[in-house]
């Protein structure tokens, strides 16, 4: 068990946090305990890369996680792997690779996003955060994939939910409420997922000259046929300087990636094709990369800009798109993920948005701005206080001293 | 098992209750003991109790307002969908009421825009793809009784089906609920886009059995069909080489839409019930289905021949056209239904294993079944390892049914032990309560608790389901065939 007087990491630079740093499930416990006696507050981070994402955290101390590190099992044959839950995602990645396998939810790297070095993070801030990628649209997000957990609730005590099996409805799926959870709920020790054969082939088709409605128009038309598209993404003019495209043109284009077989890409191609009747198709070789940066957000990592991410119901991205005139943004998820920079002030520019937000019926996430300006967005989520006394009250059974990443959510959850 | 003793004073209040009901929901109350019988259980049969009274509401107001007038009276509430459910999700309560959704049976809006249906809880499973096929769409999870459950059932127990290998479960395809909760209060979560933001409630509520709440309202998730679909029937002499084949499979990065395994006593008992057309004397038979684009369909169907061929497949045949499709598949949904001509009576298991260890856990079964003296058959989604073994026995003989029980459990109890868990799709309920403690320790289970206890501090909704509220008495998981007749005898059990 280390505890520091002060931070030591580069991801607590400036602070005198204290900073706990388990290495085994059973230390944690411990100190989960021993803060719940003084009624310490605890900010958990694995690798601190999502750190300055929305809002922040005041806590006594800081629980670091990455010593809880390693693949526990893999599985290949199970398509199944169990790893604690400060391991880099790197570390997983590449042994995924060799077995031509990877992670369901195609997790994202939002690091630079924060002025953190890429490829940082761990597999328990990338489901804490759920930081689903392109391929969420086809595959679901981190909760479709995460089959079983260890952690630590309020009470200091270690306890599992779920399973390691693929098919499982035994009890509560705890598994489902702790990603995206952001770790309000307490500290993930170990997580067991279900993984995905690598697709063998994949091919990467831009339609140029689009604009705003049409290119959405036709991704919401191509999610709609049984192509299974494993990423779709709409990039307007105002952002293509920013992706390596070449000559850009005057209008937005539609980056849309299908994945299978040779002869299975062979026939998508060919239906895509015919989708696409008169319109011109090219094939990207670099397309994958295309993607992952847009994905990353990483086209707004090095401007001064404020991001925000917009989940909508793909039917209203065109009159979304039409509301957002004059802004920085482009969509993913076949119209069904807005990424939105900003460059006005923070909370003003969040008042616009959230009107067209309602609107759409959606949900707005403020990714990146000033710490002050995050800390005064008034987070909310859809369905209103309802809602947010039923998270209260889940959290209460978690978490009753309200230890664990304390307003990290919303105001007082 | 035990059930928690019934409340006297509710119960001395049954006829001011009753009126209670009456005047709250006019004409919408069920308590005549011939109506009541209706309810006395779900499809797990060998479980009986009738209810005080059965509530129909006609929309989600009036499940509000029966939920709050329950919490009032301390009333224990049960919800009900169709009663297909496989581990007494909805056995009643003496002293509480059942609310029945089945009335609730709208389609309110189909969406294809946002490729989502928005429906009430009473609309069937079957109807919801039958409202959007003509256009090219289907809902995917697909359990057995999909004519009769309710997608409220289906969210409440998180149903799988068939062809969830590779379409996943009900959670996985389900956008949105409106959740009535203990005490009537509504609640929206989820919706039409894809992000929830905030906790994922509507992740814990799925499958929380009546537990938690009432989903009044759920949006689900539309496919489209995949332009092909194509079966193969390929046969084996060992259970080892089909478990083997199972594995290389998935091995080589094949999901198919659906891989089934039965072994030879089912098969047989199939073959000689509805003639299928299995091939004879194979020890284990695997149905194979591919869906996507033709390309990808056939290329797939090329790869799962070959590899069949290398683990010795000794038959290999693709179905020529969609009839003999259909035939391919009456014969494993007809399985269930099958063993009652060769036993009187059935018990139905439903473990999940790792699905390297099917060779294993098929031998450990035939030793049991030695063991016990009885005799038992398999039929099971090998592509995720969910086992249904059945257990053969006469329960009119002296002892049969405690040993079949005992049989059940101690296959129940080596899923767990092999890495496995006690349900892949049935539930907990009332069936498998008992053995939760092989799988979850105090602490796993204290915390699941806590969450019920925190939304339900009452408990008033669907009481002694999933937890032990006794210390481990063991009892068993199984669905009861008495006189070789289902419960639901006509829906097709897979």
């Amino acid at each position: 068990m280390s505890v520091a007087g002060g931070c030591l990491l580069p991801i607590c630079r400036g602070s005198d946090m204290a900073v706990l740093r388990p290495s085994s499930e059973h230390e944690l416990a411990e100190m989960v305990r021993a803060a719940a006696a003084d009624r310490h507050t605890l900010e958990i981070i694995g690798a601190g890369t999502k750190r300055a994402l929305g809002r922040p955290v005041r806590a006594d101390a800081c629980l670091d996680l990455s010593a809880l590190r390693g693949i526990i099992s893999y599985d290949a044959e199970e398509l199944v792997l169990c790893a604690a839950s400060g391991t880099p995602l790197e570390e997983i990645a590449a042994e995924l690779a060799a077995h031509r396998q990877c992670l369901g939810f195609d997790p994202a790297d939002w690091g630079p996003l924060f002025g953190v070095p890429a490829r940082g993070g761990t597999i328990g801030g990338a489901l804490a955060a759920d930081v689903s990628g392109s391929r969420r649209l086809l595959h679901g997000a981190a909760r479709e994939h995460l089959l079983g957990i260890r952690a630590v609730n309020g009470w200091g005590k270690a306890y599992k939910a779920g399973g390691k099996v693929v098919k499982n409805v035994t009890g509560f799926d705890i598994s489902k409420l702790m990603c995206g959870s952001l770790g309000i709920l307490g500290p993930l020790s170990e997580v067991t997922l279900r993984l995905l054969p690598k697709p063998e082939h994949s091919a990467c088709l831009v339609v140029r000259g689009l604009e705003p409605e049409q290119g959405l128009h036709l991704l919401g038309r191509i999610w709609r046929e049984p192509l299974e598209a494993s990423a779709l993404v709409y990039l307007p003019n105002a952002v293509l300087e920013h992706f390596d495209l070449g000559g850009s043109g005057e209008a937005g284009l539609a980056l849309l990636r299908v994945e299978g077989s040779t002869e299975a890409l062979n026939d998508k191609r060919m239906r895509l094709r015919a989708l696409l009747e008169s319109l011109r198709v090219e094939e990207l070789a670099h397309g994958d990369q295309l993607l992952t940066a847009a994905a990353n957000g990483s086209v707004f990592a090095s401007a001064a800009l404020d991001v925000w991410r917009m989940t909508v119901p793909p039917s209203t991205s065109a009159e979304v798109a039409a509301a957002l005139v004059g802004t920085l943004w482009y969509a993913d998820w076949a119209g069904g993920l807005f990424w939105i920079a900003t460059s006005r002030d923070t909370l003003s520019a969040a008042a616009g948005l959230e009107r067209i937000c309602a609107r759409a019926q959606g949900q707005l996430q403020l990714l990146r701005a000033d710490e002050g300006q995050r800390r005064g967005f008034p987070a909310r989520p859809s369905g209103g206080q309802g809602v947010i006394q039923l998270m209260r009250t889940v959290k209460s059974a978690f978490d009753p001293l309200a230890l664990f990443n304390p307003g990290r959510m919303y105001e007082g959850l | 098992m035990q059930l928690a003793p019934p409340d006297p004073s509710i119960l001395a209040r049954r006829d001011r209750i009753i009126a209670d009901l009456q005047r709250l929901l006019p004409g919408a109350i069920v308590h005549e003991p011939a109506g009541l019988a209706t309810y006395d259980s779900d499809a797990l049969s060998a479980y009986r109790q009738r209810p005080l009274a059965c509530a129909l509401p006609a929309n989600k107001d009036e499940v509000s307002t029966l939920l709050a007038y329950a919490a009032e009276q301390n009333l224990p509430v049960v919800p009900r969908g169709a009663g297909t459910s496989l581990s007494g999700g909805a056995l009643p309560r003496p002293d509480g009421i059942v609310i029945g959704l089945a009335r609730m049976n709208r389609i309110l809006e189909i969406d294809l825009e946002n490729r989502c249906a928005v429906v009430e809880p009473g609309v069937t499973n079957l109807a919801v793809t039958r409202a959007v096929e003509g256009d090219g769409f289907y809902y995917a999870p697909d359990p057995s009784s999909q004519v009769a459950c309710t997608i409220g059932g289906n969210v409440a127990e998180n149903s799988g089906g068939l062809h969830c290998l590779k379409y996943g479960i009900t959670t996985n395809n389900l956008l949105g609920v409106e959740l009535a909760l203990p005490g009537g209060e509504r609640v929206r979560l989820g919706g039409k886009a894809l992000a929830l933001g905030g906790l994922d409630l509507l992740g814990i509520v799925t499958g929380s059995e009546g537990l938690l709440g009432i989903a009044v309202e759920a949006t689900l998730r539309l496919r489209p069909r995949p332009p092909v679909t194509r079966t193969l029937l390929v046969a084996f002499d060992t259970v080892a080489a089909a478990g083997r084949c199972v594995a290389d499979i998935i091995g080589a990065g094949i999901i198919p839409a659906a891989m089934e395994f039965m072994d030879r006593r089912a098969a047989d008992a199939v073959e000689s019930y509805c003639a299928p057309g299995y091939p004879q004397h194979a020890e284990a038979i695997l149905i194979i289905e591919l869906d996507g684009v033709e390309g990808e369909v056939r290329d797939g169907v090329a790869r799962v021949e070959h590899i069949a061929g290398t683990c010795g497949a000794s038959l290999v045949r693709l179905a020529a056209n969609e009839a003999e499709r259909a035939r391919i598949w009456a014969g494993r949904k007809a399985a269930f239904a099958a063993t009652g001509k060769i036993a009187p009576d059935m018990l139905c298991m439903d473990g999940t294993i790792p699905r390297r260890a099917l060779s294993d856990m098929l031998a450990a079964i035939a030793a049991m079944s030695a063991r016990y003296g009885l005799a038992f058959c398999n039929v099971f989604h090998a592509g995720d390892g969910n086992l249904h073994p059945l257990i053969l026995f006469d329960a009119m003989r002296e002892g049969e049914l405690a040993r079949a029980e005992a049989f059940g459990a101690e296959i129940l109890t080596l899923c767990v032990k092999m890495g496995g868990v006690l349900s892949g799709e049935h539930g907990i309920g009332v069936e498998k309560r008992d053995l939760m403690g092989a799988m979850f320790d105090e602490e796993d289970l204290a915390q699941q608790q806590r969450l019920k206890c925190a939304i339900d501090p009452k408990r008033l909704l669907n009481p002694d389901k999933v937890f032990p509220t006794l210390s481990a008495c063991v009892e068993q998981g199984h669905m009861h065939v008495s006189g070789g007749r289902l419960p639901f005898a006509n829906l097709p059990r897979f």
